[in-house]
Protein backbone atom coordinates (compact mmCIF):
# COMPACT_ATOMS: atom_id res chain seq x y z
CA UNK A 1 0.00 0.00 0.00
CA UNK A 2 2.78 2.35 0.92
CA UNK A 3 4.57 1.34 -2.27
CA UNK A 4 1.57 2.36 -4.33
CA UNK A 5 1.47 5.69 -2.58
CA UNK A 6 5.14 6.12 -3.27
CA UNK A 7 4.66 5.22 -6.94
CA UNK A 8 1.81 7.69 -7.28
CA UNK A 9 3.79 10.34 -5.52
CA UNK A 10 6.68 9.63 -7.94
CA UNK A 11 4.37 9.97 -10.92
CA UNK A 12 3.12 13.29 -9.61
CA UNK A 13 6.67 14.46 -8.99
CA UNK A 14 7.62 13.32 -12.52
CA UNK A 15 4.76 15.26 -14.04
CA UNK A 16 5.71 18.32 -12.07
CA UNK A 17 9.29 17.88 -13.24
CA UNK A 18 8.12 17.54 -16.87
CA UNK A 19 6.15 20.77 -16.55
CA UNK A 20 9.10 22.53 -14.97
CA UNK A 21 11.51 21.21 -17.62
CA UNK A 22 9.18 22.29 -20.43
CA UNK A 23 8.75 25.69 -18.86
CA UNK A 24 12.50 26.04 -18.55
CA UNK A 25 12.97 24.90 -22.17
CA UNK A 26 10.41 27.44 -23.33
CA UNK A 27 12.10 30.17 -21.35
CA UNK A 28 15.48 29.14 -22.70
CA UNK A 29 14.13 29.21 -26.25
CA UNK A 30 12.66 32.61 -25.62
CA UNK A 31 15.88 33.85 -24.14
CA UNK A 32 17.81 32.35 -27.05
CA UNK A 33 15.53 34.12 -29.42
CA UNK A 34 15.98 37.33 -27.49
CA UNK A 35 19.70 36.78 -27.46
CA UNK A 36 19.68 35.96 -31.12
CA UNK A 37 17.65 38.99 -31.79
CA UNK A 38 19.99 41.01 -29.60
CA UNK A 39 22.99 39.72 -31.42
CA UNK A 40 24.61 42.24 -33.45
CA UNK A 41 23.76 40.38 -36.63
CA UNK A 42 22.76 42.59 -39.12
CA UNK A 43 19.54 40.78 -39.74
CA UNK A 44 16.93 43.05 -40.77
CA UNK A 45 13.42 41.99 -40.18
CA UNK A 46 10.66 44.17 -41.16
CA UNK A 47 8.17 45.13 -38.62
CA UNK A 48 5.25 43.21 -40.08
CA UNK A 49 7.46 40.14 -40.29
CA UNK A 50 8.59 40.61 -36.69
CA UNK A 51 5.03 41.07 -35.64
CA UNK A 52 4.02 38.00 -37.59
CA UNK A 53 6.87 36.02 -36.10
CA UNK A 54 6.00 37.18 -32.66
CA UNK A 55 2.42 36.25 -33.20
CA UNK A 56 3.43 32.81 -34.41
CA UNK A 57 5.82 32.35 -31.54
CA UNK A 58 3.22 33.46 -29.13
CA UNK A 59 0.69 31.09 -30.63
CA UNK A 60 3.19 28.22 -30.55
CA UNK A 61 4.12 29.05 -26.97
CA UNK A 62 0.52 29.21 -25.90
CA UNK A 63 -0.22 25.97 -27.78
CA UNK A 64 2.63 24.25 -25.93
CA UNK A 65 1.52 25.70 -22.65
CA UNK A 66 -2.07 24.61 -23.32
CA UNK A 67 -0.87 21.16 -24.37
CA UNK A 68 1.26 20.84 -21.22
CA UNK A 69 -1.59 22.13 -19.11
CA UNK A 70 -4.00 19.62 -20.61
CA UNK A 71 -1.52 16.78 -20.13
CA UNK A 72 -0.80 17.90 -16.60
CA UNK A 73 -4.51 18.28 -15.92
CA UNK A 74 -5.23 14.80 -17.25
CA UNK A 75 -2.40 13.29 -15.27
CA UNK A 76 -3.38 15.26 -12.23
CA UNK A 77 -6.97 14.08 -12.54
CA UNK A 78 -5.87 10.46 -12.92
CA UNK A 79 -3.50 10.84 -10.02
CA UNK A 80 -6.19 12.49 -7.98
CA UNK A 81 -8.60 9.67 -8.83
CA UNK A 82 -6.01 7.09 -7.87
CA UNK A 83 -5.15 8.96 -4.74
CA UNK A 84 -8.80 9.19 -3.83
CA UNK A 85 -9.21 5.50 -4.45
CA UNK A 86 -6.11 4.79 -2.44
CA UNK A 87 -7.16 7.06 0.36
CA UNK A 88 -10.57 5.46 0.31
CA UNK A 89 -9.04 2.01 0.34
CA UNK A 90 -6.60 2.99 3.05
CA UNK A 91 -9.36 4.53 5.08
CA UNK A 92 -11.50 1.44 4.68
CA UNK A 93 -8.61 -0.82 5.64
CA UNK A 94 -7.71 1.33 8.62
CA UNK A 95 -11.30 1.46 9.72
CA UNK A 96 -11.61 -2.27 9.28
CA UNK A 97 -8.42 -2.87 11.22
CA UNK A 98 -9.53 -0.46 13.90
CA UNK A 99 -12.89 -2.13 13.98
CA UNK A 100 -11.25 -5.54 14.34
CA UNK A 101 -9.00 -4.19 17.10
CA UNK A 102 -11.98 -2.55 18.72
CA UNK A 103 -13.96 -5.75 18.46
CA UNK A 104 -11.06 -7.70 19.96
CA UNK A 105 -10.71 -5.21 22.79
CA UNK A 106 -14.45 -5.30 23.30
CA UNK A 107 -14.33 -9.10 23.42
CA UNK A 108 -11.51 -9.00 25.97
CA UNK A 109 -13.37 -6.46 28.06
CA UNK A 110 -16.50 -8.57 27.82
CA UNK A 111 -14.51 -11.65 28.85
CA UNK A 112 -12.96 -9.81 31.79
CA UNK A 113 -16.36 -8.43 32.76
CA UNK A 114 -17.88 -11.93 32.59
CA UNK A 115 -15.06 -13.28 34.75
CA UNK A 116 -15.51 -10.46 37.22
CA UNK A 117 -19.25 -11.09 37.24
CA UNK A 118 -18.68 -14.78 37.86
CA UNK A 119 -16.26 -14.01 40.69
CA UNK A 120 -18.73 -11.57 42.19
CA UNK A 121 -21.47 -14.12 41.79
CA UNK A 122 -19.34 -16.80 43.46
CA UNK A 123 -18.41 -14.42 46.28
CA UNK A 124 -22.04 -13.46 46.77
CA UNK A 125 -23.08 -17.10 46.73
CA UNK A 126 -20.34 -17.96 49.22
CA UNK A 127 -21.40 -15.08 51.43
CA UNK A 128 -25.00 -16.15 51.15
CA UNK A 129 -24.16 -19.73 52.12
CA UNK A 130 -22.02 -18.54 55.03
CA UNK A 131 -24.73 -16.17 56.15
CA UNK A 132 -27.36 -18.88 55.88
CA UNK A 133 -25.19 -21.37 57.80
CA UNK A 134 -24.44 -18.77 60.43
CA UNK A 135 -28.08 -17.85 60.76
CA UNK A 136 -29.10 -21.48 60.91
CA UNK A 137 -26.47 -22.16 63.59
CA UNK A 138 -27.60 -19.11 65.53
CA UNK A 139 -31.21 -20.14 65.18
CA UNK A 140 -30.40 -23.67 66.31
CA UNK A 141 -28.43 -22.34 69.28
CA UNK A 142 -31.25 -19.97 70.16
CA UNK A 143 -33.77 -22.77 69.78
CA UNK A 144 -31.69 -25.05 71.98
CA UNK A 145 -31.27 -22.29 74.55
CA UNK A 146 -34.99 -21.67 74.61
CA UNK A 147 -35.71 -25.40 74.78
CA UNK A 148 -33.21 -25.81 77.62
CA UNK A 149 -34.73 -22.86 79.44
CA UNK A 150 -38.16 -24.30 78.88
CA UNK A 151 -37.03 -27.71 80.10
CA UNK A 152 -35.39 -26.24 83.16
CA UNK A 153 -38.45 -24.14 83.93
CA UNK A 154 -40.74 -27.08 83.29
CA UNK A 155 -38.57 -29.26 85.51
CA UNK A 156 -38.66 -26.59 88.21
CA UNK A 157 -42.39 -26.20 87.82
CA UNK A 158 -43.03 -29.92 87.99
CA UNK A 159 -40.65 -30.55 90.87
CA UNK A 160 -41.99 -27.53 92.74
CA UNK A 161 -45.49 -28.77 92.11
CA UNK A 162 -44.56 -32.23 93.31
CA UNK A 163 -42.82 -30.93 96.43
CA UNK A 164 -45.70 -28.52 97.13
CA UNK A 165 -48.22 -31.26 96.54
CA UNK A 166 -46.34 -33.63 98.76
CA UNK A 167 -45.91 -30.93 101.39
CA UNK A 168 -43.89 -32.00 104.36
CA UNK A 169 -45.03 -35.57 104.15
CA UNK A 170 -42.46 -36.91 101.74
CA UNK A 171 -42.73 -40.67 101.91
CA UNK A 172 -39.17 -41.79 101.39
CA UNK A 173 -40.22 -45.38 101.93
CA UNK A 174 -42.34 -45.29 98.81
CA UNK A 175 -39.35 -43.96 96.89
CA UNK A 176 -36.83 -46.51 98.14
CA UNK A 177 -37.60 -49.00 95.41
CA UNK A 178 -37.14 -46.32 92.75
CA UNK A 179 -33.93 -45.10 94.42
CA UNK A 180 -32.43 -48.58 94.71
CA UNK A 181 -33.42 -49.42 91.13
CA UNK A 182 -31.77 -46.22 89.89
CA UNK A 183 -28.62 -46.98 91.90
CA UNK A 184 -28.59 -50.57 90.66
CA UNK A 185 -28.80 -49.36 87.07
CA UNK A 186 -25.73 -47.17 87.52
CA UNK A 187 -23.69 -49.07 90.07
CA UNK A 188 -20.83 -49.77 87.65
CA UNK A 189 -20.40 -46.06 86.90
CA UNK A 190 -20.54 -45.16 90.58
CA UNK A 191 -18.06 -47.85 91.49
CA UNK A 192 -15.69 -46.89 88.71
CA UNK A 193 -15.77 -43.24 89.66
CA UNK A 194 -15.33 -43.94 93.33
CA UNK A 195 -12.39 -46.30 92.81
CA UNK A 196 -10.73 -43.92 90.34
CA UNK A 197 -11.29 -40.98 92.63
CA UNK A 198 -9.54 -42.51 95.63
CA UNK B 1 -5.97 -57.12 117.18
CA UNK B 2 -7.08 -55.92 113.77
CA UNK B 3 -4.62 -55.22 111.00
CA UNK B 4 -4.01 -51.89 109.30
CA UNK B 5 -6.91 -52.42 106.88
CA UNK B 6 -9.44 -51.95 109.61
CA UNK B 7 -13.01 -52.45 108.45
CA UNK B 8 -15.51 -50.17 110.10
CA UNK B 9 -18.72 -51.79 111.32
CA UNK B 10 -21.70 -51.08 109.02
CA UNK B 11 -23.25 -48.81 111.64
CA UNK B 12 -20.35 -46.40 111.32
CA UNK B 13 -21.09 -45.17 107.85
CA UNK B 14 -20.51 -41.41 107.82
CA UNK B 15 -17.53 -39.09 108.33
CA UNK B 16 -19.39 -37.43 111.20
CA UNK B 17 -19.82 -40.77 112.93
CA UNK B 18 -16.15 -41.60 112.44
CA UNK B 19 -15.23 -38.24 114.00
CA UNK B 20 -17.59 -38.91 116.87
CA UNK B 21 -16.12 -42.38 117.43
CA UNK B 22 -12.57 -40.97 117.38
CA UNK B 23 -13.57 -38.34 119.94
CA UNK B 24 -15.16 -41.03 122.12
CA UNK B 25 -12.16 -43.30 121.94
CA UNK B 26 -9.78 -40.43 122.68
CA UNK B 27 -11.88 -39.63 125.73
CA UNK B 28 -11.88 -43.29 126.73
CA UNK B 29 -8.09 -43.49 126.26
CA UNK B 30 -7.63 -40.47 128.51
CA UNK B 31 -9.82 -42.14 131.09
CA UNK B 32 -7.80 -45.37 130.86
CA UNK B 33 -4.53 -43.44 131.32
CA UNK B 34 -5.86 -41.43 134.26
CA UNK B 35 -7.25 -44.58 135.78
CA UNK B 36 -3.88 -46.27 135.55
CA UNK B 37 -2.27 -43.33 137.35
CA UNK B 38 -5.00 -43.34 139.97
CA UNK B 39 -4.52 -47.04 140.40
CA UNK B 40 -0.75 -46.50 140.83
CA UNK B 41 -1.17 -43.79 143.46
CA UNK B 42 -4.05 -45.64 145.12
CA UNK B 43 -6.65 -43.06 144.29
CA UNK B 44 -10.24 -43.93 143.67
CA UNK B 45 -10.93 -44.73 140.05
CA UNK B 46 -13.39 -42.58 138.12
CA UNK B 47 -16.42 -44.15 136.55
CA UNK B 48 -15.94 -45.44 133.06
CA UNK B 49 -17.37 -42.98 130.56
CA UNK B 50 -20.34 -44.03 128.53
CA UNK B 51 -19.85 -44.78 124.83
CA UNK B 52 -22.12 -44.48 121.89
CA UNK B 53 -23.32 -47.67 120.30
CA UNK B 54 -21.08 -47.02 117.26
CA UNK B 55 -18.02 -46.54 119.49
CA UNK B 56 -18.72 -49.78 121.28
CA UNK B 57 -19.01 -51.58 117.95
CA UNK B 58 -15.70 -50.11 116.74
CA UNK B 59 -13.84 -50.92 119.97
CA UNK B 60 -15.20 -54.45 119.99
CA UNK B 61 -14.30 -54.95 116.35
CA UNK B 62 -10.76 -53.69 117.07
CA UNK B 63 -10.10 -55.59 120.30
CA UNK B 64 -11.74 -58.80 119.07
CA UNK B 65 -12.39 -59.98 122.63
CA UNK B 66 -9.07 -58.86 124.15
CA UNK B 67 -9.01 -56.43 127.10
CA UNK B 68 -8.58 -52.74 126.36
CA UNK B 69 -5.14 -51.24 127.01
CA UNK B 70 -3.50 -47.91 126.35
CA UNK B 71 -1.46 -49.43 123.50
CA UNK B 72 -4.45 -51.10 121.85
CA UNK B 73 -6.54 -47.93 122.07
CA UNK B 74 -3.67 -45.84 120.73
CA UNK B 75 -3.39 -48.34 117.88
CA UNK B 76 -7.12 -48.03 117.22
CA UNK B 77 -6.92 -44.22 117.18
CA UNK B 78 -3.97 -44.33 114.81
CA UNK B 79 -5.85 -46.74 112.54
CA UNK B 80 -8.94 -44.53 112.56
CA UNK B 81 -6.87 -41.42 111.81
CA UNK B 82 -5.12 -43.27 109.03
CA UNK B 83 -8.37 -44.25 107.37
CA UNK B 84 -8.70 -42.59 103.99
CA UNK B 85 -12.07 -43.80 102.85
CA UNK B 86 -13.89 -42.52 99.80
CA UNK B 87 -16.93 -40.44 100.61
CA UNK B 88 -20.28 -40.50 98.89
CA UNK B 89 -22.85 -37.80 99.54
CA UNK B 90 -26.47 -38.81 99.22
CA UNK B 91 -29.15 -36.17 98.77
CA UNK B 92 -32.77 -37.19 99.26
CA UNK B 93 -36.09 -35.42 99.54
CA UNK B 94 -36.08 -36.15 103.27
CA UNK B 95 -33.62 -37.58 105.73
CA UNK B 96 -33.87 -41.40 105.75
CA UNK B 97 -34.94 -43.25 108.85
CA UNK B 98 -32.71 -45.94 110.27
CA UNK B 99 -33.98 -48.79 108.14
CA UNK B 100 -33.81 -46.74 104.97
CA UNK B 101 -30.30 -45.57 105.90
CA UNK B 102 -29.23 -49.13 106.57
CA UNK B 103 -30.66 -50.24 103.25
CA UNK B 104 -28.69 -47.58 101.42
CA UNK B 105 -25.48 -48.19 103.37
CA UNK B 106 -25.77 -51.93 102.77
CA UNK B 107 -26.41 -51.41 99.13
CA UNK B 108 -23.37 -49.16 98.72
CA UNK B 109 -21.05 -51.35 100.76
CA UNK B 110 -22.23 -54.46 98.91
CA UNK B 111 -22.34 -53.13 95.38
CA UNK B 112 -19.80 -50.34 95.30
CA UNK B 113 -17.12 -50.75 97.97
CA UNK B 114 -17.10 -52.32 101.43
CA UNK B 115 -15.05 -49.43 102.78
CA UNK B 116 -16.67 -46.14 102.06
CA UNK B 117 -18.40 -43.41 104.02
CA UNK B 118 -21.83 -42.02 103.28
CA UNK B 119 -23.31 -38.73 104.30
CA UNK B 120 -26.99 -37.92 103.96
CA UNK B 121 -28.48 -34.53 103.12
CA UNK B 122 -32.15 -33.66 102.71
CA UNK B 123 -33.58 -31.24 100.15
CA UNK B 124 -37.34 -31.32 99.86
CA UNK B 125 -37.18 -29.43 96.55
CA UNK B 126 -35.96 -32.64 94.97
CA UNK B 127 -39.49 -34.00 95.16
CA UNK B 128 -38.29 -37.56 94.85
CA UNK B 129 -35.35 -39.70 93.87
CA UNK B 130 -31.72 -39.34 94.88
CA UNK B 131 -28.60 -37.39 93.98
CA UNK B 132 -25.33 -39.26 94.49
CA UNK B 133 -22.16 -37.18 94.61
CA UNK B 134 -18.92 -39.10 94.31
CA UNK B 135 -15.47 -37.47 94.36
CA UNK B 136 -15.59 -36.73 90.63
CA UNK B 137 -19.20 -36.90 89.51
CA UNK B 138 -22.78 -36.17 90.40
CA UNK B 139 -25.35 -38.82 89.56
CA UNK B 140 -28.78 -37.27 89.45
CA UNK B 141 -31.56 -39.83 89.75
CA UNK B 142 -34.21 -37.38 90.86
CA UNK B 143 -37.69 -37.21 89.47
CA UNK B 144 -36.93 -33.76 88.19
CA UNK B 145 -34.04 -35.11 86.16
CA UNK B 146 -36.18 -37.96 84.92
CA UNK B 147 -38.76 -35.45 83.79
CA UNK B 148 -36.18 -33.32 82.04
CA UNK B 149 -34.52 -36.27 80.32
CA UNK B 150 -37.92 -37.45 79.14
CA UNK B 151 -38.87 -34.07 77.73
CA UNK B 152 -39.67 -35.56 74.33
CA UNK B 153 -42.40 -37.55 76.03
CA UNK B 154 -43.59 -34.39 77.72
CA UNK B 155 -43.78 -32.61 74.37
CA UNK B 156 -45.72 -35.52 72.95
CA UNK B 157 -48.13 -35.47 75.84
CA UNK B 158 -48.58 -31.71 75.52
CA UNK B 159 -49.37 -32.17 71.82
CA UNK B 160 -51.93 -34.81 72.59
CA UNK B 161 -53.62 -32.75 75.28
Amino acid sequence: MNVQVLILSGVVVMLVLVVIVQSLQLRRDTQQQVKDSAAPKPVRVSEPTAAELETKLKAAYEAKIGEATVTFGTDLQATSTRLTEQVSRLTTTVIEEELVAYQKTLEEVRHVAIQAMEQIHEAVEHQRVELRDGMEAELAAEKKLLADKFDAKMGDVVSSYISEALGSGVDLGAQMQFILTSLEAHKEEIRKDLLNGV
Amino acid sequence: MASKTFQLPPAVYSPALVESVIYDIQYYLDWVRQNQIRKTVGAKAKDEPTHSAETVLVINAWLAGKPASVESLEGLLAALHALKLPEVHIMLAALPNQSQREALVTWFRTNVSPSLLLSFVADRNLGGGVVVRTPNRVFDFTWKQQLISGRSKLAGILKRV
